[in-house]
Order: structure tokens, then C-alpha cells, then sequence
């Protein structure tokens, strides 16, 4: 998945001169090939991401394409107010890549944690967010956040838990629900986000349900929503990121307005990490660990 | 780097400092808004700017060659709404429906406003996205120049010290930073609330050309932004101006509770009598 975004990232800035990266002294490794193939266009902003990104907004006035790399925990949250005013108050095509969201740096604590990003970026007026889950979504994600041509917010979760698509996506409609696999009718469906796709489909082949990904987040259709809620009995979303304001708070916003449907929504409880441990010791402090999801989705379709 | 040429021919009456403090007042009083000492104190280093330096290619507040003021002080903005009456790119309709119902122009810079390149007000902001406006100039190596306009109480935010330290890095000798000195912030003296010390040290240790000036002298002004871009090659720009808060009207000069009175009936007569516009700034 961090290949696919290298990947991207090259190809979109040899085709485009005007595409620059701009990181805030991160990206060890990440960015080699980058910085090999298209040094002049690669920007250490130094250890200062409020100018970064407001220095990303005054590029994009003058018809650069700035790409903005942080961790999630700075890119966009630290940097929250310069991304509503300086970027996305005028629609400024830029793309912030906010990376290790979630409980990526399980070992570093809350400093370097983001599970309130997409909360805070989906109320952003006019700011679109990305939420890719694999290789394959990434790419798409990635052309699709170039072309989109405003502020857009690509969210990078969880980055090795492999493939949930079995061949590319030829072009993000966004919005769209991305039917991962085909489960019963007669039960629940999950739509689910970033690193928990990964979950849902591991859990839905045991229990043979529905997964969709959600590959966006703002905007998300009404129609594909409600067409997942008619196709199964009541949803289940899943996210690596607060139960406050993210997928799961975007899918009952529609459902409870146009077709009221029973959801139950996984996610990170309102609290903070607690402990030190690996990645999946904190899923397990927050009740995200396969086997407690796969016993909450099991209670709810009983 | 040659020294930008000043633009100013004999015969430009425009921009007369006294007769843009009376557009100030004028939308103030319409307006019954705050922030009138903020607009007074950057009078003149704006007359020099519009009058003498920036370039807009066919009048244009959007042409592409244009040069950039970035006001970051957003406060000071009805100063550069009289400057934009004086272009005519605001007409009297627009001073006399100042804050009311539906109208476009608001209390602090707003960049959807053609002639305001930031949204600013939200302190701190605009300096860094000139920064990026002149390091997207410098890549594309054109002659544009940037200017901003920050406020001495804005140098308490930190995104400006981080936005110092990039325009050093990079050279960014197409850019000017203008420190509006004078001396108040919203609730007090820039020393009680929040000493700065030595302004043309510290720039100047940042690695800026700097130089101090009167910032209601224009003819000082002038010659100093002349100076600072003939001087200093690779480096970015600091002109630290000294200035009076309220400067014009002297009931109002380093008063900061002009920084939230309004104007009633009799401020608004006894203000603008004490301009005494005459002639030609009429």
C-alpha cells in the first residue's frame, strides 16, 4: 500500500511539474524513489507544519499542486485551523496526506495516535475525505484526489494488512460504496473504512455477510447507503477511528434521514490509548480486535 | 537583483493618506465597526505599496503578474478597502453598505474579496501563505514581488517565527515582511502583554535584510523599500515600521480603545474635522 503511494506519487508528479511534495520532516524511507526521480519538486518544510500548510495554500494560489505529508496526529489535525482558512475556505487544490492514522504508532502513545481526523476534517466545508483500505483503492484514491483538483484529505491508515480487492479500481466514483464481497441477504451488512475492511471481510467469510468499503468518506452517496441498508437486514460499520463523527456517524446521518435502518457501529470508544503495546494489543484495549468485533457483529445478528 | 523601480508619476493623487482615513471612518461610522485604530496605523505604509510598488498589470486585483500585498494583520483591512476605492475597485455603494445584511466586505480579509490575497483575522496565517505565494514565484522565476503586512501583536504566533525561518532557508529575496510597530494589541501594550524586544535583531538574526523606519513618512517608506530590495542578495526582507495606532486622528492616536470603540454621531464629525482634508485630498 505505501508502494501504490509512492508509486502514485512519482508517476503524478513526472506527468505534472506543478505537483510538489511537501513534508514537515517526515517520510524517512517513504520518499526515497520520490526524491530520486523528481528532487526538485520534493520540499522539507522543517519541523513547522502550521507554515507548511499555509505555505501549501500560497503555492497552490500561484498554480502549484501541493501534496502535504504529516502523520495524521499533525496533518491535518495540529494544523486543523490553516486547512478550514488558508486551503479549504477557497477550494485551493491541495491534497493532505496524513499518515499512521489510527493506532499505527501503537508504541509512541496519544502524541502520535489520530482517531478523531476524520471527525474533524468531514466538517470542514467543500473538504473531501479518502479513506483507502488497499493497494489497489490507494492508487485510485491518490488519481482521483490529483484530479479532483481542490482540498482533499487522504487519510493513511493501517498499511500492511494486504489486499481486500482482488484487481485495480478503474476510477473512483466518489462516494461510491465499493462491494468487497457478496454475503447473505438475510443478515446484516458491513461497510467499513482503512484498515478495518481487512476485519470485516475476514469476519464476513466466517459468517458469509456483505462487505462494502468506503473508500470515501465525505462525500458518501445517499443512494449506495441506502441501496447497502435494502440489500441486508441492518448495517455494521467499521472503522479504526472515534465512534464520534466518522463512518459510522456519516452512515447514520443518511440512513436515519432516509431509510431508518438498525446499525451498530464499531469503532474507538471516547477515550484515549492507555498502555504501550503492539498494534494489535491497542485494537484489543478498544474492543477492535477480530475476535471481539466478530462476537459483537454475531450478537447483533442474532 | 536590480531594485524595483518606483512606480509613482508626479501627478498620482491617489492614495493621499487623509482622504483614505476618511473612507476608513466613512465605513466605520456606516458600519458602526471596531478596528479603526488597527486601519490608521498601516495608512501610509499603504499609500507607498499601491502608490509606488505594486504592480497590478491592467488595473487587475487578479492578473497573473501581478504583485501581492498579503495582509495578515486582517484588522487593518479597511485600510486597504479605501486603497481598493482609490483603484476603483470599490465604489461608494460598497463603503456606505459596509456590514450590512447580504454585503460582500467584512470585518477582517476575506480572499474571496478580488484585491484581498488572504483570509485573515485568524492571526498568523496570512505571513505563511505568502511565504508559499513567494516560494511558488521564486520557483517560477518571475520578478513578482510579495509584501506582508503583519501585526506587532500578531508577532506573538508561532507559525510567523516558523515562516521566518523558511523564507531564510530558501532565499526568498522576493519577499518583504512589514511589521505594523505600533505597539498595541487587542487588550494592551505589546510590552505589558508580550515583550518583543529588539524587532530588526531578531529579523535580522533570522537572516532578513532589515531596516526601521518612520511608518508614516512616506518619502522614508519609500526609500527603505527601495533600500531593502537593492540590498541584501538571497535574502528575504523585514521592514520594521513604527507606527501609532489610531495615527490622524489625535484623539484617537495610541488610545487603543479605538481598537474596539465605535463612532457615534459626534466621534465621527469631530474625526473627520480633524483631518482637515483639503484640496487636491479631498
Amino acid at each position: 500500500m505505501r508502494e501504490a503511494f509512492s508509486n502514485a506519487l512519482v508517476r503524478l508528479a513526472l506527468a505534472d511539474p506543478k505537483v510538489l511534495l511537501l513534508t514537515g520532516d517526515h517520510g524517512y524511507a517513504l520518499f526515497d524513489e520520490f526524491r530520486k526521480r523528481c528532487p526538485s519538486q520534493y520540499i522539507n518544510a522543517g519541523i513547522a507544519e502550521q507554515n507548511m500548510v499555509g505555505m501549501a495554500a500560497g503555492l497552490a494560489r500561484v498554480g502549484f499542486r501541493p501534496f502535504v505529508y504529516g502523520l495524521a496526529a499533525f496533518v491535518p489535525i495540529r494544523t486543523l485551523e490553516q486547512i478550514k482558512l488558508d486551503i479549504a475556505h477557497d477550494h485551493l487544490p491541495v491534497v493532505l496526506l496524513g499518515d499512521g492514522a489510527g493506532f499505527v504508532y501503537s508504541h509512541l502513545g496519544t502524541s502520535h495516535q489520530s482517531t478523531e481526523d476524520i471527525a474533524c476534517t468531514r466538517a470542514i466545508p467543500g473538504l473531501e475525505v479518502l479513506s483507502p483500505a488497499d493497494r489497489f483503492e490507494m492508487t485510485a484514491c491518490m488519481d482521483y484526489a490529483y484530479a479532483a483538483n481542490g482540498s482533499v484529505y487522504l487519510r493513511m491508515g493501517k498499511s500492511d494488512r494486504g489486499d481486500v480487492h482482488t484487481s485495480p479500481i478503474d476510477a473512483l466514483q466518489p462516494g461510491s460504496l465499493l462491494k468487497v464481497r457478496d454475503g447473505r441477504a438475510d443478515r446484516p451488512g458491513l461497510i467499513a473504512t482503512g484498515s478495518m475492511v481487512r476485519t470485516a471481510v475476514d469476519i464476513a467469510q466466517e459468517q458469509n455477510l456483505t462487505v462494502w468499503s468506503a473508500p470515501t468518506i465525505k462525500p458518501l452517496l445517499i443512494d449506495d447507503v441506502c441501496a447497502a441498508a435494502r440489500a441486508s437486514t441492518g448495517l455494521v460499520t467499521l472503522e479504526e477511528h472515534s465512534l464520534l463523527g466518522g463512518l459510522g456517524a456519516a452512515i447514520t446521518e443518511i440512513t436515519s434521514e432516509h431509510l431508518p435502518t438498525r446499525v451498530l457501529r464499531i469503532g474507538v470508544p471516547d477515550q484515549f490509548s492507555k498502555h504501550c503495546g503492539t498494534y494489535d494489543y491497542l485494537l484489543n484495549e478498544h474492543r477492535l480486535d477480530s475476535t471481539t468485533v466478530a462476537r459483537r457483529i454475531y450478537e447483533f445478528v442474532a | 537583483m536590480t531594485a524595483l523601480a518606483p512606480l509613482r508619476t508626479e501627478t498620482d493623487q491617489r492614495f493621499a493618506p487623509a482622504r483614505m482615513r476618511r473612507t476608513v471612518l466613512e465605513m466605520a461610522y456606516a458600519g458602526s465597526t471596531v478596528h479603526i485604530g488597527c486601519a490608521f496605523s498601516i495608512i501610509e505604509l499603504l499609500t507607498v505599496l499601491y502608490r509606488n510598488y505594486l504592480r497590478y498589470p491592467e488595473n487587475n486585483p487578479l492578473a497573473e503578474g501581478r504583485d501581492y500585498l498579503v495582509l495578515s494583520k486582517g484588522h487593518g483591512v479597511m485600510a486597504q478597502y479605501a486603497c481598493m476605492r482609490e483603484l476603483g475597485w470599490l465604489n461608494d455603494s460598497h463603503i456606505q453598505n459596509y456590514f450590512k445584511d447580504g454585503s460582500e466586505l467584512k470585518g477582517l480579509s476575506d480572499s474571496r474579496v478580488a484585491g484581498l490575497e488572504v483570509t485573515s483575522g485568524s492571526l498568523g496565517h496570512g505571513f505563511s501563505v505568502g511565504v508559499g505565494i513567494a516560494m511558488g514565484l521564486q520557483r517560477k522565476g518571475t520578478d513578482q514581488k510579495v509584501y506582508a503586512i503583519v501585526g506587532d501583536g500578531e508577532l506573538n504566533e508561532g507559525p510567523i517565527w516558523e515562516g521566518a525561518l523558511v523564507a531564510a532557508h530558501h532565499r526568498m529575496d522576493n519577499l518583504m515582511l512589514i511589521v505594523d510597530k505600533n505597539g498595541f494589541q487587542a487588550m494592551g501594550s505589546t510590552d505589558d502583554v508580550l515583550a518583543l524586544g529588539d524587532l530588526s535583531a531578531k529579523f535580522a538574526s533570522f537572516g532578513f535584510e532589515t531596516l526601521e523606519v518612520d511608518g508614516h513618512d512616506e518619502a522614508a517608506i519609500e526609500a527603505a523599500i527601495h533600500q531593502l530590495w537593492a540590498n541584501g542578495l538571497g535574502k528575504p526582507k523585514a521592514l520594521i515600521a513604527r507606527t501609532v495606532k489610531g495615527k490622524g486622528v489625535p484623539f484617537m492616536e495610541s488610545d487603543n480603545r479605538w481598537h474596539y470603540t465605535r463612532l457615534n454621531a459626534q466621534t465621527f464629525a469631530k474625526a473627520i474635522n480633524a483631518l482637515g482634508l483639503t484640496g487636491a485630498t479631498k
